[in-house]
């Protein structure tokens, strides 16, 4: 057998010179024809009898050469060759093609390298698919978590996982002490960590088990990046010595360069978890220290039995650690990885690789069009070709040969421009978007471009090879019009449908984002800006020198020209983090709320008095914070007028106790969950003199000024600098912040509008296409109507009517399409309904409107269609 | 007389086979010698001649190498390989099997190879 194979191999390689074959025919026949002469015929006859005994020379020659291992690829070479011919010949067919292609392949080829990673990429991890997060969720806090209290009863007492492994909430800002000082984000995690996630430090090692024991080593690990902007890639950093927060710390290895948190968050320095299970019992009141748990799946439990099995402990937790009113708030969440890295970034993924599919299909369906009309054109070439022996089978793969070149030729191009558009994404994509920074055209997105190239050509090569000649072809020219015709018609009829969904998508996004950009947001945004200030914790280790820098920072400030108002606040709307409150913990007059349940939260915040006048919030009842009530001990409250409805409906809320305090003022609504979620409830604590006010979250500096921010911006950082030059301080105009939060329904209106556009242009270039070529074969039949008294308008309405009924009809299609599409879009449309008829109309009029343009260019050639010439047309 | 492309495929194979195992022949000679050994009633047209022959040189059971013929004429001699040899063993007691069991349902007993 491998003898055999070999052999083949061999012939395939040498090429085998033809005229022997013929040589070796030519010698039997002349063989027959010395024997013949032997038995006594003429030299004449004896050839010719030679002749009718040999048959037909050609058919043997054929078949001889048939025998030939890998005879059909000189076969494809010619279809090549003769395909390559053709398109040099036709360069007013070649150019749309390859362009349309390359549109169609090079969007999708870019959307794709985008939403790559949200939805199909494995995780960079080992057994990515099987890691999961694991705890508990409310509605405060929507990423699982879980405490140390409890933590090692889960461990211990799991089934599901054949791993766990912890790490602490969050990064949280650290210092590097050093010759080169720099602010780092530093976390925790234990020694299960890394090899849970299947990733070896690229230099060094692991924590040990030693090392997350209490009192163990101060060793840390580095991140690369840290590695190599501090320490340029020095192998000598092991072992060495580095100050974190003012107490030297041994590095002992260095993460991989592509390696990523499973929270997706960079961190610089990671010091080992340290877990005490029995001080964990009392710490924090007995709850342990809050903290993240990833886990891997043993190989075969779905996540669904995982979480039947974590049920019990969870129940059992929630019972002994959860007040019994606040029960009903406590969930049991077990994610996939993917799931909690990409958040809800993949139903836009999936919105967006859908859209551009559309486009491709629409595309292809233009150059499936396109070659039909070339082939009609040849089809006197391909008959004659049939007639001289080329069989069917060999006809479809001379039309399949031109799509792939034409695809690959697309692709091409199409890669070209999916580098641009690319750029484009990535400069346009809002910040919530994971992996962005990673995504490019790697060898896994090219492979997908050829596939889909290939798959276009053979989508775009065998519709109109389905239709190659038959033998009738050579005589008759209008008879197989119409078979023909339908098909392509359908084509025509499949692009308007489908750029109807496209474009009522892409109309409905728009007037989504045109309201999120034109709402009231309650805050005055221009002239204002924030300032973070990063406190190093170990220079300000109490909640005093910290409260006493921000005063100091404040007074400073305050006396600068131009500032209009200043205050400081836990957080700023309309959107980002913002502190919660359960209602549950709502009491009103000392009794608690009774009100709605727990579902939705109240949004708190801890201003200093200035904060209304800074953000220009209306106190619509009562009054403001003043400066004399920081000094008092009187504990006093602002709500939202939202809240005031909800909790004193029709009553007077001034004078009234709200979790032990007395409501001073009632203050207009400002948006505060988001630009595109509802409000929320909100209530304002005053922020005071006293230290417990200063507690908790770092507060966000607001500055309103009658100067532009970016004048006073510089005398802000010179005034904090005088009083601490080592703090870092990071500032931002409110507009910037609100813009940031639109980034989202921008990138998507921007995308999805972009994609209706090409394809509204490719449909109605179809459209166009097929109505100009219907004229052009009926030009004579146009002509006999005329000349048998047809008007000029009669001959209008016949060709029009027939580019109406393609609109009519696809556009109804596509109607039913879209309002069915539209549903997916329900969670990304702010104030608009997914069947809102105002776009819908527009959209169908727009649509319409191209369409009947393209329709009637070639409907008004045909109704100046002179009789005369028109009969003699041929 | 009715062309020979009613043979199975298999056993032009074998007759050519069987013919080149006396010795290397060009094509002409094989199809002469298969009708003289079939008394004139196996005529081997070209049409299939040739393509069997090159089918079995790329199968690797036969080699062509050329060479003066009787009449000092340029031609193409084909001979049996090892591989040929072999496959014409194993051809022959297929055959014969075959035969046997064909002459057993039709109720004749096989006439002696002649």
């Amino acid at each position: 057998m491998m003898n055999e194979w070999l052999t083949r191999l061999r012939f395939l390689f040498t090429r085998r010179k033809t005229d022997e074959l013929e040589e070796e025919l030519r010698f039997h026949v002349e063989q027959s024809v010395e024997r013949n002469i032997a038995a006594g015929m003429t030299a004449e006859e004896a050839r010719r009898q030679a002749m009718i005994d040999f048959g037909g020379v050609e058919r043997a020659r054929q078949q001889t050469y048939e025998q030939r291992p890998g005879w059909w690829l000189g076969t494809v070479e010619q279809d090549l060759r003769y395909a390559l011919r053709g398109f040099r010949r036709n360069a007013v067919f070649t150019v749309p093609v390859i362009a349309t292609l390359a549109v169609g392949i090079g969007a999708t080829t870019a959307v794709f390298s985008v939403v790559d990673r949200i939805l199909f990429r494995s995780l960079p991890y080992a057994h990515g698919d099987r890691l999961v997060t694991v705890g508990m969720v409310h509605s405060l806090e929507k990423q699982e978590f879980m405490m140390g209290g409890f933590f090692f009863d889960w461990r211990d007492h799991q089934q599901p996982f054949e791993a766990m492994a912890i790490q602490s909430t969050g990064p949280h800002a650290c210092d590097l002490v050093e010759n080169n000082p720099a602010q780092l984000d530093c976390l925790d995690f234990d020694a299960g960590y890394l090899p849970m996630l299947g990733i070896s430090p690229v230099l060094g090692r692991n924590f040990l088990p030693e090392e997350v024991l209490p009192n163990g080593p101060r060793v840390v690990i580095i991140s690369y990046g840290l590695w190599q902007d501090h320490y340029n890639r020095d192998a000598g950093i092991l072992n060495r010595q580095i100050d974190v927060d003012g107490s030297p710390a041994r590095v002992v290895g260095v993460l991989p360069r592509d390696f990523q948190f499973p929270t997706l968050q960079p961190c610089d320095v990671i010091f080992p978890m340290v877990l005490n299970k029995a001080d964990q019992k009392t710490a924090n009141g007995g709850y342990g220290n809050p903290m993240r748990t990833f886990a891997r799946l043993k190989p075969g439990v779905s996540i669904e039995q995982a979480r039947a099995e974590m049920e019990p402990l969870f129940d059992h937790t929630r019972d002994s650690f959860v007040p019994a009113e606040m029960r009903k708030d406590f969930h049991l969440s077990i994610r996939s990885l993917r799931d909690r890295e990409t958040q809800d970034a993949q139903s836009m993924a999936w919105i967006l690789l859908g859209s551009v599919f559309a486009v491709l299909l629409i595309a292809c369906a233009n150059v499936a069009s396109l070659m039909m009309v070339r082939g009609e054109g040849r089809e006197r070439e391909l008959a004659v070709r049939s007639a001289l022996g080329a069989s069917r089978g060999r006809l479809i793969r001379q039309t399949l040969t031109e799509a792939a070149l034409l695809s690959l030729a697309g692709a091409a191009a199409g890669i070209a421009l999916a580098e641009g558009l690319l750029r484009v994404f990535v400069d346009l994509a809002p910040t919530g978007v994971p992996f962005l920074d990673r995504a490019g055209l790697d060898l896994r997105i090219a492979l997908f471009t050829i596939l889909l190239s290939l798959l276009c050509g053979a989508l775009s090569g065998l519709l109109p090879a389905l239709q190659t000649p038959r033998v009738v072809a050579l005589a008759a020219r209008a008879a197989k019009f119409r078979t023909r015709t339908v098909l392509r018609r359908s084509l025509v009829v499949g692009q308007i449908a489908v750029s109807m969904v496209l474009l009522s998508g892409a109309a409905l996004l728009l007037k989504s984002f045109r309201n999120v950009e034109e709402q009231s947001l309650g805050i005055e945004t221009g002239g204002v800006f924030t300032a973070q200030i990063a406190l190093p914790g170990f220079r300000y280790d109490t909640t005093r020198k910290q409260m006493q820098f921000y005063l100091d920072a404040e007074a400073a400030i305050r006396r600068l020209p131009g500032i209009r108002a200043i205050a400081f606040s836990d957080s700023v709307p309309p959107g980002g983090w913002q502190s919660g409150m359960r209602w549950t913990d709502l009491t009103i007059d000392g009794k608690p709320y009774q009100g709605e349940g727990t579902g939705d939260t109240l949004t708190t915040r801890k201003v200093t008095p200035d904060y209304f006048s800074a953000l220009n919030i209306p106190i619509v009842r009562g009054h403001g914070f003043t400066e004399e009530d920081t000094h008092s001990a009187e504990r006093e409250v602002i709500i939202s007028r939202l809240l005031a409805a909800r909790i004193f409906p029709g009553e007077d809320p001034i004078g009234r106790r709200v979790s032990g305090r007395t409501v001073v003022g009632v203050a207009e609504n400002v948006k505060n969950g988001g630009l595109v979620q509802p409000d929320a409830p909100e209530i304002y604590f005053l922020r005071g003199k006293s230290e417990s006010d200063w507690d908790g979250k770092k507060p966000v500096l607001v500055i309103s000024s009658v100067l532009s921010p970016k004048a006073v911006a510089p005398w802000v950082r010179s005034q904090i600098a005088a009083i601490d030059p080592t703090v870092p301080v990071q500032m931002e105009t409110l507009d910037q912040t609100v813009s940031k939060l639109a980034d989202r329904p921008r990138f998507e209106t921007a995308l999805l509008g972009f994609f209706a556009f090409c394809g509204l242009l490719m449909a109605v270039i179809g459209l166009y296409g097929v109505i100009s070529f219907a004229v052009a074969q009926r030009t004579q039949e146009i002509g006999v109507r005329m000349a048998l008294g047809a008007t000029r308008g009669n001959i209008l309405r016949l060709i029009a009517g027939e580019g109406v009924r393609l609109i009519v009809l696809g556009g109804m299609l596509g109607l039913g399409a879209a309002l069915a599409a539209a549903q997916l879009l329900k969670s990304l449309l702010y104030n608009v309904g997914p069947h809102d008829l105002v776009t819908y109309a527009a959209v169908a009029l727009l649509l319409a409107l191209a369409a009947l343009a393209a329709t009637f260019i070639p409907a008004r050639a045909a109704m100046k269609v002179e009789p005369v010439v028109a009969l003699r047309y041929e | 007389m009715q062309p020979s492309t009613d043979l199975l495929q298999g056993t032009l194979d074998l007759l050519i086979l069987q013919t080149l195992a006396g010795g290397p022949m060009h094509g002409w000679g094989v199809a002469q010698r298969i009708q003289q050994a079939s008394k004139e009633v196996l005529q081997i047209g070209q049409g299939s001649l040739y393509p069997a022959l090159h089918r079995l040189e790329y199968k690797g059971w036969i080699r062509a190498d050329w060479g003066a013929s009787e009449n000092n004429r340029r031609a193409k001699f084909y001979s049996l390989t090892m591989t040929g040899r072999k496959q014409l063993q194993a051809e022959l007691k297929t055959w014969d099997r075959l035969s046997d069991a064909i002459g057993l349902v039709l109720g004749r007993i096989p006439e002696a190879a002649g």
